[in-house]
């Protein structure tokens, strides 16, 4: 007797758009994976490859050094957000 | 003469600096590549824009990324350089190895050369 699914098929959005390198500049492709606090989201909440989760992962990090996106993004800051350009 | 590799280098400006001054800065960048063996294939500019976060106190800064090949010992040198100089913020050196990273490493510096002419 299998349960009914909540919700749809995950899916990895990077294999689905194929792209086969991802790029720290590229924020848009980064913020995929990330939670709306700027946390890297675990790849059984988004369906990621495992593949494109490392690259993905290594991005991040790097857009994250390089002031492109947030370490983490501060709730007690809300007049000047940090993903307002 | 050690192979040249497949580099990208992106730093970021103080945005005090007026227009000729960052354009000083990015020339000495440039010759202290070209100084150390690499040669310039393509560059990026993105311009000011806003930080994620404060680094020094600064909220905005001037992006610029460079797509070069030079032999592997360089990096050191150039590392150094930038440390020294006090007007880059933040910098970050990434290397292309397997042919994957290449094709895309070619794909961007073809396309940062196509966005400058």
């Amino acid at each position: 007797m299998a349960e009914k699914r909540k919700y749809g098929k995950k899916y990895c959005k990077y294999t689905e758009m194929k792209i086969d390198f991802i790029d720290y500049k590229n924020t848009d492709l980064l913020k995929l994976s990330m939670s709306e606090r700027g946390k890297i989201m675990p790849r059984r909440l988004t369906g990621n490859s495992k593949n494109a989760q490392e690259m993905v992962e290594k991005a991040i990090k790097r857009a994250r050094h390089m002031a492109l996106v947030p370490y983490i993004v501060d709730t007690k800051n809300v007049t000047d957000p940090a993903h307002i350009k | 003469m050690s192979k040249l590799k497949h580099y990208e280098t992106m730093f970021i400006l103080k945005p005090t600096l007026t227009e000729e001054e960052t354009k000083a800065q990015i020339e000495i960048v440039k010759s202290n590549i070209e100084k150390n063996g690499g040669e310039i294939v393509s560059f990026d500019d993105m311009g000011t824009r806003q930080l994620a976060y404060e680094i020094e106190k600064n909220k905005r800064g001037y992006y610029f990324v460079i797509y070069f090949k030079a032999p592997a010992n360089a990096i050191l040198e150039l590392e150094r350089n930038y440390r020294i100089n006090e007007q880059i913020l933040r910098f970050i050196f990434i290397k292309y190895e397997s042919k994957k990273e290449i094709t895309a490493w070619t794909k961007m510096s073809d396309e940062a050369a196509k966005k400058a002419n």
